[in-house]
């Protein structure tokens, strides 16, 4: 059994220092791919160590599989673990680095030999075992450390942004292949990364952490299209979500206007509902849209005479398939919008950005929570 | 390994393409190095002549660099010294042999061992043990000499290897050196070599001695120069003549007699001997020294 579970997981350094990792509660289920992202600094790294037991834990419990392993060395823990800088032992050649925890586990020779040749197929890397790490390019070096890692068999595996030191296309090729290993081989996987790329690509559930507090655990999809709150919100999703600052006013037909001095937009009745039972009418908040939701098309426009925003053309960038405008929408404001169509404007005229209202979110100013985040549906 | 060969090859092309070619500053500083070299090696070269000189040559007036006609006449009265005494030559020369050996492998392993929990485990007062390690470094041995007697005498160790062992084991610059080489390794590499359910002592001897070895090859130079040469335990704790080591054994054959001409010829060729192993060992480690693995294979 592969599962892990951590209740109420603390990390302090020192006697009265702000801790590291604060009430962390968490089950991963056996067999998943969890993401975990957030800033450097937000205590992920600290996490994915106390796992693997290269960290103490201040206080709470951690289970791996059925057994308490507080004080379990790493050794005993049953799990491997991949390191950024890919801590290949330079000293011993590739068939040596994937064996050598085999041979501290004292495996007769043939085992040994069994399994290395088996991991070493299995990463492509047979061709390479003489060669000594330095010997190796970047994504080679990487292959190794997974090779180091799947041949113990162990019950997790604990990734520590293993991708982070090779370059953009590599990074890609080898974020496929370990979903594919992970496929192929089913083992508990605590991926940690600060890529929100690879966080949304890979994971089957994603913890983003900011400051040592987990701030949501879900899926990719519902991290994306309902975040918790405003960190969550901007810190996933590339371009980072538009955010508005404005009051909420209520119409005559009963239903909620966002309102600030340049542009007001109709709230639809659903999403007005749950901001008037929250009692934010003639509050201000924070209106958050994803620059997908933000459309030049003309067609839409008249579609939504309600939901307009004038801006002004300041900057597009071509990306391939998408380009994005972004359009200047108040003093030093500007509102990204995505799209795939031809531009119509000009840099510095004035563009039409038609929102979204239904995929809009609206984030409390002072707790930054999303005020239409319902909390039922969250697992873990 | 791609980048190096293309390395190479683009400095080949550039040689080929500039054929000496050397900015000014570059040509002055190979005029001093040769300068330098020449006068940092004559003495070698007449080392090795004069061991090599017979006797009439080697009292020529003016003195020659290079030797005429060369014999192994110094070396014959070398070892017919002892002919008559109870001590053959080979005792001095194993009593050393086995001395700077000892204090090779004891003064590396030591020096290892203290640096490696000072650089990754971060006890409590490691950075106090650390100084005060260093600070051991500001004392010249005389003064320390009557103290070390005290306790090599209190030991009851006099008369026995252990006399020329134990002071030579604590080799401050050894701790300094092997410190400033395990910092460099990443904590990565021990963390995974801990999960690989490595138990500290084999991450000691199979992950970090390994990639130590150029701090491991400077630290062995150091200590047999310092054992091969040193008079001073023999001198001190040494009563037993049979105890006593080769430089001791030259320096009675060349300090009573100064100004006097018999046995120059010997203290020649026993000059030659005592420079030639350092030389060896050298010649055998400065690839080590130089070559830096710590970074390499890792990032």
């Amino acid at each position: 059994m592969g599962c892990i579970i951590l209740n109420h997981v603390e990390k302090r350094y020192g006697k009265d220092k702000q801790s590291a990792v604060q009430d962390f509660n968490l089950e991963i289920k056996d067999g998943e791919f969890l993401v975990m992202v957030g800033p450097s600094g937000c205590g992920k790294s600290t996490t994915l160590r106390m796992i693997a037991g290269l960290e103490n834990i201040s206080s709470g419990e951690i289970y791996i599989g059925d057994r308490l392993v507080n004080h379990l060395p790493s050794k005993d823990r049953d799990i491997a673990m991949v390191f950024q800088n890919y801590a290949l032992y330079p000293n011993m050649n590739v068939y040596e680095n994937i064996a050598f925890g085999l041979r501290m586990r004292k495996l007769p020779k043939h085992e040994i030999d069994m399994a290395v040749k088996k991991a070493a197929r299995t990463l492509e890397i047979e061709n390479f075992l003489e060669r000594k790490p330095r010997q190796l390019s970047g994504g080679q070096r990487q292959r190794v450390a997974l090779g180091r890692a799947i041949v113990r068999n162990p019950s997790v595996f604990l990734m520590d942004e293993p991708l982070s030191n090779l370059d953009a296309k590599l990074r890609v090729q080898m974020r496929t292949e370990i979903i594919k290993l992970h496929k192929q081989l089913g083992v508990t996987t605590v991926y940690v990364t600060h890529d929100q790329v690879e966080a949304m690509t890979m994971g089957d559930r994603i913890v983003v952490m900011k400051d040592g507090i987990v701030q949501q655990v879900d899926t990719p999809k519902r991290i994306y299209s309902s975040p918790k709150n405003m960190f969550v919100a901007g810190f996933m999703g590339a371009p980072p979500i538009n955010l508005v600052e404005g009051k909420l006013l209520e119409t005559s037909r009963g239903t909620l206007e966002f309102h600030t001095r340049k542009f007001s937009l109709a709230i639809p009745e659903n999403q007005s509902r749950v901001l008037i039972d929250k009692r934010k009418v003639n509050r201000n908040v924070m209106l958050g849209i994803r620059s997908e939701h933000v459309h030049l098309d003309p067609a839409m426009q008249e579609a939504h005479p309600h939901s307009q925003v004038p801006g002004i053309h300041k900057l597009s960038e071509f990306m391939g398939a998408d380009l994005y405008l972004y359009a200047e929408i108040g003093a030093s404001n500007l509102m990204t919008a995505r799209s795939g169509i031809e531009l119509g404007s000009q840099e510095n005229e004035k563009v039409i950005l038609t929102l979204d209202m239904r995929k809009a979110l609206f984030f409390d100013l002072e707790s930054g929570d999303n005020l239409l985040h319902n909390d039922e549906r969250v697992e873990g | 390994m791609k980048t190096t060969s293309a390395f190479r090859l683009s400095g080949l092309w550039r040689r080929k393409a500039k054929p000496f070619r050397l900015t000014p500053t570059e040509k002055i500083s190979a005029v001093l190095l040769v300068f330098l070299s020449i006068f940092m090696l004559a003495p070698l070269v007449y080392i090795f002549n004069n061991a090599l000189k017979p006797y009439q040559e080697l009292f020529n007036y003016p003195p020659t660099l290079w030797v005429r006609s060369p014999s192994l006449q110094n070396f014959i009265e070398l070892w017919a010294i002892t002919k008559n005494s109870a001590i053959p030559m080979s005792r001095y020369i194993f009593n050393s042999v086995f001395v700077a050996v000892a204090t090779v492998v004891l003064v590396t392993g030591v020096s290892a061992m203290c640096a490696y929990p000072i650089s990754k485990h971060k006890f409590p007062g490691h950075k106090i043990v650390f100084g005060s390690i260093l600070v051991t470094l500001l004392f010249a041995p005389e003064t320390v000499a009557i103290p070390r007697y005290l306790v090599v005498s209190n030991l009851g160790v006099m008369d026995t290897y252990f006399g020329h062992l134990l002071p030579m084991v604590a080799v401050p610059v050894g701790v300094f050196l092997m410190k400033q080489f395990i910092d460099q390794l990443p904590d990565e590499l021990l963390d995974a070599a801990k999960i690989d359910g490595a138990r500290e002592f084999t991450i000691f001897l199979k992950v970090v001695i390994p990639i130590c070895m150029p701090a491991v090859a400077t630290i062995s130079i150091i200590a047999f120069q310092d054992a091969w040469g040193n008079t001073e335990t023999s001198a001190l704790f040494m009563q037993d003549e049979t105890m006593k080591t080769f430089p001791f054994f030259i320096s009675t054959l060349t300090s009573n007699m100064a100004n006097n001409v018999a046995r120059q010829g010997a203290a020649a060729a026993a000059a030659l001997f005592m420079f030639l192993p350092n030389l060896i060992i050298f010649l055998l480690f400065q690839s080590k020294v130089i070559t830096t693995m710590a970074h390499s294979g890792i990032k």
